[in-house]
């Protein structure tokens, strides 16, 4: 990045020229779909917005949305800059632009071979957060790690967060991270979980203990291709139709709604904003393969993965299944991950699945860990080349077909999956007038 | 035939994928009709080596790290002896570091290993991170196995051998082509992958050695590998050209 090495202030002498504020959305999953929720919210809204493109969310990427959208003279035209920032990119970021927020999602190890471990990432991010009294913070209250922020930093915190419901998990098996208090070591008691270690944490050695949230999301219901729930916060209690799948995207909404309240837009505008938003790509984008669903997600850890899979074990018929694992440099060179995904569960529903194609760089490293889960060999199958890996997920037999992908088997398979099936825009007809 | 297997502190020596090594043990023998019992052992519960045939001792983080280093210091003389009498055990980047005898971290403080074993690590400024693969001499054959390395310390031995040689990527340290430890039948490395799903001949050598200190000596039954073959070769291909 030429501009940057010139002047190296750019970035904040760029966003600070928002006249309302820069908005930065950080945590491991979810964050391009927040950031993109938000954005929509504040557009919705009226405002004019300045936002980064999925993925552009390290220095130079922030540096680059700013300069496309300043003209000649260099002065930005924008009521906010929203963006989303890596969190390894976060301290240095937040430094330089002094953001008025910033929205944290959750903390999962993601590309650990890049970034060492996630303890010293927050601990850097703590730090930095902690020097900016001018900031507030909106957290998950759910998420140990992020609830973390407050003490921490000593910023003010208004926290979101997802009560219990019927799905709930009681045991802690999927738990990696954060099982033992991130304030004084003692191993966290949990009265229910969603996923991962998020959900109702209490710690018995110094009394860290889920917040109540501000905003909280409850009766939640998922669909194969919604996801529902009651809002209730300081405004009243609305309903919340999303016409996106999974509770990951539920947090999502939930943590761009308390943004979007706190940047004083009327809850009515947000929820509308946010029933119509539109997926980004990569996030159960949907097609249509001559009659058939076929669903592309993204998947970069093993959080991320275990909620794809989620959307496979909704299904009551069958479908195909199709795996895409890549190791360059921006998948993460270490696949080792792949061991840290649930693949088990999908055994326990074998008989819903036809053929698990698996493709890209390390498609065979896939295809073992399935074999290791307990998956018939027979239904694993190799395709090296992705786009026969495509074609033959497509022309299986089942009623639906999934398509996961890394981070740059993304992009190529995106690319030929809209040569051949069609992007759905999301109907009408599915979606559920709010109640607010 | 039945073999009890101990996973050391699951809930915190669990990076990297590192739990795919019990899968992989597990899977290989149940395939095999050989029974598992799986121990799962955290911190402050109760062991008993010596009815273990397989001991699985993982990576985790620093603090994590701190937090076993106190509780295992407690069963180090009931583990000596386990060893001594054949015990198989794989301990794997953090949890092979710990057998040693200290970790010298970068600003020289000294972390006291268990000192089972004769070698003893340093903390390095660079990371050493990537794919490695290792040439490994068992009884009747010599090995290549794959994995991938990540860690900061470097670790030097003593009079004791090393698990393999390496043929490409950093092992012990960088420095004397050296990867891993081998004493007994214990199995010292850095290599996460994780490291036995694709490395089947060295997860059956395990299982075969755990079975013959029992008193089977049977030839294993055979298992088609071509998936774990297959998983092998990509980086066999990549990295020996």
């Amino acid at each position: 990045m030429l501009a940057l090495k010139i002047c190296p202030g750019i970035t904040g002498f760029l966003a600070r020229q928002s006249r309302q504020g820069i908005i930065l959305v950080s945590g491991t999953n979810g964050k391009t779909t927040t950031n993109n929720m938000l954005a929509q919210i504040m557009k919705k809204a009226g405002h004019r917005v300045v936002v980064n493109y999925e993925g552009a969310n390290l220095i130079t990427g922030v540096a680059t949305a700013l300069i496309k959208a300043a003209d000649f003279k260099g002065k930005l035209e924008g009521d906010y800059s929203i963006l989303e920032v890596d969190e390894a990119a976060l301290p240095r970021v937040a430094q330089e632009v002094r953001p008025r927020m910033v929205v944290l999602t959750n903390f999962f190890r993601d590309q650990l071979d890049r970034y060492g471990e996630i303890d010293k990432t927050i601990a850097m991010l703590c730090n930095a957060l902690s020097k900016l009294p001018e900031t507030s913070l909106i957290l998950n209250a759910d998420d140990p790690l992020v609830a973390q922020f407050e003490k921490k930093t000593g910023l003010p915190v208004v926290y979101y967060g997802l009560g219990k419901h019927e799905k709930v998990i009681t045991t802690s098996s999927g738990v990696k991270e954060a099982k033992f208090c991130p304030l004084c070591g003692t191993k966290l008691t949990y009265a229910y979980y969603h996923y991962g270690q998020i959900g109702s944490y209490h710690c018995t050695g110094c009394g860290f203990t889920r917040p109540q949230p501000r905003v909280e999301g409850f009766q939640v219901k998922t669909g194969n291709k919604t996801a529902n729930c009651f809002v209730c916060c300081h405004k009243g209690v609305v309903s919340l139709n999303l016409p996106v799948y999974g509770l990951y995207n539920l947090y999502n909404a939930l943590a761009a709604l308390t943004a979007g309240l706190n940047l004083n837009i009327s809850l009515t505008a947000i929820i509308s904003a946010l029933q119509n938003y539109t997926p980004v790509i990569g996030r159960m984008e949907r097609y249509n393969f001559q009659g058939k669903p076929v669903f592309l997600n993204l998947v970069k850890n093993p959080a991320g993965f275990n909620e794809g899979l989620a959307a496979l074990l909704e299904t009551r018929e069958k479908s195909d299944v199709f795996f895409a694992i890549n190791d360059l440099d921006a998948d993460g060179k270490d696949i080792s991950w792949l061991w840290d995904v649930d693949f088990e569960k999908l055994a326990d529903k074998e008989k819903y699945f036809n053929i698990f194609v698996c493709t890209g760089t390390r498609g065979e490293e896939m295809a073992l860990r399935l074999k290791y889960a307990n998956l018939p060999v027979s239904k694993i199958k190799i395709c090296p080349v992705q786009k026969r890996a495509v074609k033959e997920v497509l022309s299986g037999t089942g009623k639906t077909a999934f398509l996961l992908t890394t981070y740059t088997a993304l992009w190529p398979t995106e690319k030929f999956l809209a040569k051949i099936a069609q992007k759905e825009r999301i109907y009408e007809a599915e979606r559920v007038p709010s109640v607010s | 035939m039945k073999l009890n297997v101990c996973h050391l502190y699951p809930d915190l020596l669990n990076l990297y994928g590192d739990r795919g090594n019990v899968m992989a043990f597990k899977q290989r023998c149940s395939w095999r009709g050989i029974k598992i019992n799986l121990f799962e052992v955290n911190l402050g519960e109760k062991i008993n080596f010596k009815e273990m045939d397989f001991l699985f001792l993982g990576g985790g983080s620093d603090r994590e790290q701190n937090l076993i280093a106190a509780d295992l210091t407690q069963r180090t003389s009931d583990l000596k002896e386990a060893i001594e009498d054949g015990l198989v055990v794989l301990a794997i980047c953090g949890g092979y570091q710990l057998l040693g005898k200290y970790y010298r971290t970068l600003d020289g403080k000294i972390i006291p290993g268990l000192e089972l074993l004769d070698f003893y690590t340093e903390a390095g400024l660079k990371r050493l991170i990537g794919n490695i693969i290792i040439e490994v001499v068992l009884e009747d054959s010599i090995i290549q196995v794959v994995g991938f390395e990540n860690h900061a310390g470097r670790t030097f031995l003593g009079h004791i051998y090393p698990l393999g040689r390496v043929l490409s990527g950093y092992g012990n340290n960088g420095k004397d082509n050296k990867e891993g430890v081998r004493y007994k039948n214990v199995f010292c490395s850095y290599l996460h992958g994780p490291l036995l799903p694709k490395n089947p001949m060295l997860t059956d050598y395990l299982i075969a050695t755990a079975l013959k200190r029992r008193g089977w000596s049977d030839k294993l039954d055979f298992l088609d590998d071509s998936l774990e073959i297959a998983a092998q070769k990509v980086m066999l291909k990549r990295l020996l050209k």
